[in-house]
C-alpha cells in the first residue's frame, strides 16, 4: 500500500514538472540559436586563449576582408594605395561606420588599435605583419598609413585575419565594435546573445537575435539539434560522423557543407628509415585508397584531396596526383630492390619494410586514418605501426622528428598557402623535420625567403610553383581528404552560407521561417 | 566536545599542506605542456619562439620548487593564481562555477536520501515481496549503469523522444530533472539495499526482542527502534555521498552542459591550466574533510556512545 502512495505521488511529481516545461523545449521564432562547445570567452579583440574567434568575429571588423574567392576586398577600408618600393599603404576610410554604442568610426580608432598591437609586439609575433609593422600614421580623419620594415605581400591577408588587427573602442571596459552584431548578454558557459548592431553600415542581419548555446558534449548537441532547442549547428568537428549521416537520412533536416578548407595529410619523413627513398615514399602513397577512406570515414563529407592544397588554395599549381594503384606501387617497391618476405612484408638488406605512424591517441579520425594506411600498406607488403601517443607527445614528436609518418592537418585560408609554407623553415614543424632528407631542402628554404619579399607577382607565382611542385614530386605529404566546415539546421532556416576562413561565420545572412502552426 | 572540534580542525592543516604539495608535483609529472595547451586553444600556430614566450608567460620556466613557493606564499594571502586561459583570478572563477554544482549536488542528495530512506525501508518492511525484488532489480541496473550512459539514455529517452525536458543548460525546474537525476540514481541504487540490510540488522538485535516483550505495537517498534537505528547507521555514509556528488559532477554536467566546478576542471585538464587543477583539488579535498568532521561531530550528537569513545575525549 505505501509503496503504490510513493509510486503515485513520485509521478504526479514527474507529470507536474513535465507540465511546468510545457512540454515545449523548442527554440523561439524570432532568434537564431546555434551551438557552440565552449563559453565565448572575453569579447576583447587581441584577446587569445579562451575568445573564441566566431564570436570576436561577430563583433569586430577589419580594414580589409578575404571573399569567397580567396580575394582581398574592402571593408572598413574603401580603398588603398601602395607605395613603389611596397612599404608603405594609404588606406581610406569609410566615412558612415559607427560603433554599436553610436561613436563614430575614424582614423584614430585604427592607429589605436594597432598601436596595441605594436605595444604587445611579442604576443603578436606568431603573425609576421606584427613583426614587419613599423608605424601606424593618421593622415587625415579618414586616411591612415601603414609602415611596413619590408615589403610584405601578405599585408593584406593578415589584415584580415580575426586577430589580431580588427577594430574595437573601449566603452565602460567593454569593448565595442563596428561589426553587424553586438553582444547584448553573456551568461558565462551558458549562453552569449548577440543582437544586431543597429548603427551597422550595411545591412543588418536578417534574424536580430542570435543566441550561442554552451553544450560541451556532441551527442547532447546532436539530441539538442534534434529536439529543436538548437535551429543550427555550424562548424568544424562539432557532430560525430554518425551524426551527420542521422541527420542526412532523417526528414527536416538539411546537411551543408562548405568548399574545402584545409588539406588533412600523413607526413612522410624524408629523414628517417626506408622513407629517406623516394620510390618507398611514392609507393605508400599510391597504396592508400582516399577515395574509398572519404566515403567510409567521412560519410562523403569531405573530399578526396590530390595534393598538399586543393585546387582552391592560391598559387597552388596543378600537379599530377598520387592515384589509388596498388600495382605500382608494388612495381616501385621492387624496383627499389624491398622484394617480399615470408610474412607478407618486403625485405631489403636485412632491413624490413616497417613504419611507425605517429597520431593523437585522443582523436578518433587520427586512428582511423592510421587503420587505412595501416591495411593499405599491408596489400603492397609495407608493415605500419600505429603509434598513438597523447596529444603532447603527438606534438613533441612533430618537434623533434621522430615519426616515419605523422598525420598533420594546414591550416586552411588565409594561412595557406603562404603561413602553411613559411612555416617548413622553422625546426620546431613536422614539415621542416619531415623534409630534412630532401636533397633540395636549402633551396626549397631559401626561396621560402624570397617568395615574402617578392613584389612582383609573377616572381611570387613562379617561386610558389617551383616550391609546391618540388614537394609534391618529392612526395613529402599523403594527401587524405580535405575538412570543409558542416552546418546541420532544421527545415525553415534557410540562407546558410560559408566563409572561406572556417572561423568566419556568416551567420548575418541565415533567414528562420516561423515554424508551421 | 569543543576540544575535539579543535584538535580535529588543527589537524586538517598537516594534511592539506602535504597534498598541495603532492598535486603541485603530480601536476608537473603529467605529461602535457600548458604553454602548448594555451596556443593551441588560441589557434596559434605552436612554434618554438611561441612555446618560449607563453612558458616565461606562465611563469613555468622556472623550476618546480621556486613555483611551488610562490604559490604559497601567494596562497597565504589567498590568492591562488590565474588562470592560464583567461587569466582571471582562479578562486573568483571557482567561486562563479561553484553555485551551480552546489544546486546540482543538493538537489540529488535530497533525492537520494529520500529515495534511499523510502525505497530501503519500503524493501524491508515488505522483504521477499515483489516490491522487494523490484527494488533490488532497480539497484543492480542502476549500480551497473556507467552514469554517462545513464546521462544519455534519459537524455535520448525524455528530451529527444518525449521533448518533455530540455537537453541541458540551466533555466527553469524543467531543466533540474534529469541532471539530478542521473546524478542520483546509482546512489539510490547502492544505499537503499544498504540501508536495507542495516534495518533487518537492527531487527537481529536483542532489544527488538525486549522491545516486543515489553507489548509496544509493531509500528511503534518500527518508527522508533528500527528506522532510527537505521539512519543512524546511514549517517556517516551520506557524508561521503554529499562529498562525492559535489565532486563527481563532471561526467553530468558535461553531458546537460551544466555551468559547474566539475567542467570548469575539466577543461583545465584538458588545458593543462594547473593553477585551477590545483585549487580544484584543494578545495574538494577540504570538503571532503569537513563533510567527514561534520559527520562524525553529527554522530557523537546523536549517539552518545560514541562521544564517551575514540580518544578519550570526555563531555566537558
Amino acid at each position: 500500500m505505501i509503496k503504490r502512495t510513493y509510486l503515485f505521488t513520485g509521478m504526479l511529481l514527474f507529470v507536474l514538472i513535465a507540465a511546468c516545461s510545457n512540454g515545449n523545449v523548442k527554440s523561439e521564432s524570432d532568434e537564431l540559436v546555434i551551438a557552440w562547445p565552449q563559453d565565448i570567452g572575453a569579447m576583447d579583440p587581441r584577446g587569445y586563449g579562451a575568445s573564441q574567434m566566431f564570436a570576436q568575429n561577430l563583433i569586430f571588423e577589419s580594414l580589409v576582408q578575404y571573399n569567397a574567392e580567396g580575394e582581398i576586398e574592402p571593408l572598413l577600408a574603401e580603398d588603398w594605395q601602395q607605395s613603389e618600393d611596397g612599404k608603405t599603404t594609404t588606406f581610406y576610410l569609410r566615412e558612415d561606420v559607427q560603433f554599436s554604442d553610436g561613436s563614430p568610426f575614424n582614423a584614430d580608432d585604427v592607429k589605436a588599435n594597432f598601436d596595441k598591437v605594436l605595444d604587445n609586439r611579442e604576443r603578436h609575433a606568431w603573425l609576421e605583419l606584427a613583426n614587419q609593422l613599423q608605424e601606424v600614421n593618421v593622415i587625415d580623419e579618414y586616411t591612415v598609413e601603414l609602415t611596413l620594415s619590408e615589403a610584405y605581400y601578405p599585408l593584406f591577408e593578415e589584415l584580415a585575419l580575426v586577430r589580431p588587427f580588427r577594430i574595437a573602442k573601449e566603452v565602460d571596459g567593454q569593448y565595442v565594435g563596428t561589426g553587424v552584431y553586438e553582444l547584448e548578454q553573456h551568461d558565462r558557459d551558458e549562453r552569449a546573445v548577440f543582437s544586431g548592431n543597429e548603427h551597422y553600415w550595411s545591412d543588418s542581419p536578417d534574424v536580430d537575435r542570435l543566441v550561442v548555446q554552451v553544450i560541451p558534449d556532441s551527442e547532447s548537441r546532436m539530441m539538442a539539434l534534434d529536439n529543436g532547442e538548437i535551429d543550427l549547428v555550424y562548424g568544424n568537428g562539432l557532430l560525430s560522423m554518425d551524426a551527420i549521416q542521422y541527420f542526412e537520412d532523417q526528414e527536416g533536416f538539411t546537411v551543408n557543407q562548405s568548399n574545402p578548407q584545409a588539406t588533412r595529410t600523413a607526413v612522410l619523413n624524408t629523414n628517417r628509415g626506408p622513407l629517406e627513398e623516394l620510390s618507398v615514399r611514392q609507393a605508400f602513397i599510391h597504396s592508400f585508397n582516399t577515395n574509398q577512406v572519404v566515403e567510409d570515414v567521412f560519410y562523403g563529407t569531405e573530399e578526396p584531396a590530390t595534393a598538399l592544397f586543393g585546387d582552391h588554395v592560391p598559387y597552388m599549381p596543378s600537379v599530377d596526383p598520387y592515384d589509388f594503384d596498388s600495382n605500382r606501387a608494388e612495381q616501385l617497391l621492387e624496383e627499389a630492390g624491398w622484394n617480399l618476405g615470408e610474412d607478407g612484408f618486403r625485405v631489403k638488406d636485412g632491413k624490413h619494410l616497417s613504419l611507425s605512424y605517429v597520431y593523437d591517441a585522443n582523436d578518433a579520425i587520427q586512428r582511423t586514418i592510421g587503420e587505412w594506411l595501416q591495411q593499405g600498406a599491408s596489400q603492397v607488403g609495407i608493415s605500419v605501426q600505429l603509434e598513438g601517443v597523447d596529444n603532447q607527445a603527438y606534438l613533441n614528436a612533430q618537434k623533434s622528428g621522430e615519426f616515419d609518418v605523422i598525420y598533420q592537418e594546414t591550416w586552411g585560408a588565409p594561412y595557406d598557402p603562404h603561413a602553411f609554407v613559411s612555416s617548413m623553415r622553422i625546426p620546431a614543424h613536422a614539415d621542416y623535420q619531415a623534409q630534412l632528407g630532401l636533397e633540395k631542402k636549402t633551396e626549397i628554404d631559401e626561396m621560402i625567403d624570397q617568395v615574402f619579399i617578392a613584389t612582383e607577382e609573377s616572381k611570387r607565382t613562379d617561386l610558389y610553383d617551383e616550391i609546391l611542385q618540388e614537394i609534391h614530386d618529392q612526395a613529402v605529404y599523403l594527401p587524405i581528404s580535405y575538412t570543409s566546415t558542416i552546418a546541420v539546421y532544421h527545415e525553415g532556416i534557410s540562407g546558410v552560407e560559408f566563409a572561406p576562413i572556417p572561423y568566419e561565420f556568416q551567420l548575418e545572412k541565415v533567414q528562420k521561417n516561423a515554424p508551421d502552426a | 566536545m569543543l576540544r575535539m572540534l579543535s584538535w580535529r580542525l588543527c589537524a586538517l592543516v598537516p594534511s592539506i599542506v602535504l597534498l598541495s604539495f603532492v598535486v603541485f608535483l603530480a601536476l608537473h609529472l603529467i605529461p602535457g605542456d600548458p604553454a602548448v595547451a594555451y596556443l593551441s586553444a588560441s589557434q596559434l600556430p605552436i612554434t618554438e619562439e611561441a612555446i618560449e614566450r607563453v612558458t616565461i608567460e606562465l611563469g613555468l620556466d622556472r623550476t618546480v620548487w621556486e613555483q611551488y613557493a610562490s604559490w604559497v606564499s601567494s596562497a597565504l594571502t589567498m590568492d591562488f593564481g590565474t588562470s592560464y586561459m583567461t587569466g582571471e583570478p582562479v578562486i573568483e572563477e571557482f567561486l562563479f562555477y561553484f553555485p551551480a554544482t552546489v544546486e546540482l549536488s543538493v538537489w540529488a542528495f535530497l533525492i537520494v536520501i529520500l529515495s534511499v530512506i523510502g525505497l530501503g525501508s519500503a524493501s524491508a518492511y515488505y522483504r521477499k515481496t515483489w516490491v522487494d525484488y523490484s527494488s533490488r532489480l532497480f539497484s543492480i541496473v542502476g549500480a551497473s549503469l556507467p552514469s554517462f550512459w545513464l546521462g544519455f539514455l534519459l537524455l535520448y529517452v525524455f528530451s529527444m523522444s518525449l521533448g518533455i525536458f530540455p537537453s541541458g543548460n540551466r533555466g527553469t525546474v524543467a531543466h533540474y530533472v534529469l541532471p539530478v537525476l542521473t546524478l542520483a540514481i546509482p546512489y539510490i541504487a547502492i544505499y537503499s539495499r544498504l540501508f536495507r540490510t542495516s534495518l533487518l540488522e537492527v531487527e537481529k538485535l536483542p532489544w527488538m526482542s525486549h522491545a516486543r516483550a515489553r507489548g509496544l505495537s509493531e509500528k511503534t517498534i518500527w518508527l522508533k527502534f528500527q528506522l532510527r537505528h537505521g539512519v543512524l547507521a546511514l549517517l556517516p555514509v551520506l557524508g561521503i555521498v554529499m562529498g562525492y556528488l559535489l565532486a563527481g559532477t563532471f561526467i553530468v554536467e558535461n553531458i546537460f552542459s551544466w555551468p559547474g566546478v566539475g567542467r570548469y576542471m575539466m577543461n583545465a585538464i584538458v588545458q593543462r591550466d594547473y593553477p585551477v587543477i590545483q585549487f580544484y583539488i584543494l578545495v574538494i579535498a577540504c570538503l571532503f574533510l569537513l563533510i567527514n568532521l561534520i559527520v562524525d561531530l553529527l554522530q557523537a550528537w546523536l549517539d552518545p556512545r560514541q562521544r564517551h569513545q575514540k580518544g578519550g575525549v570526555k563531555h566537558v
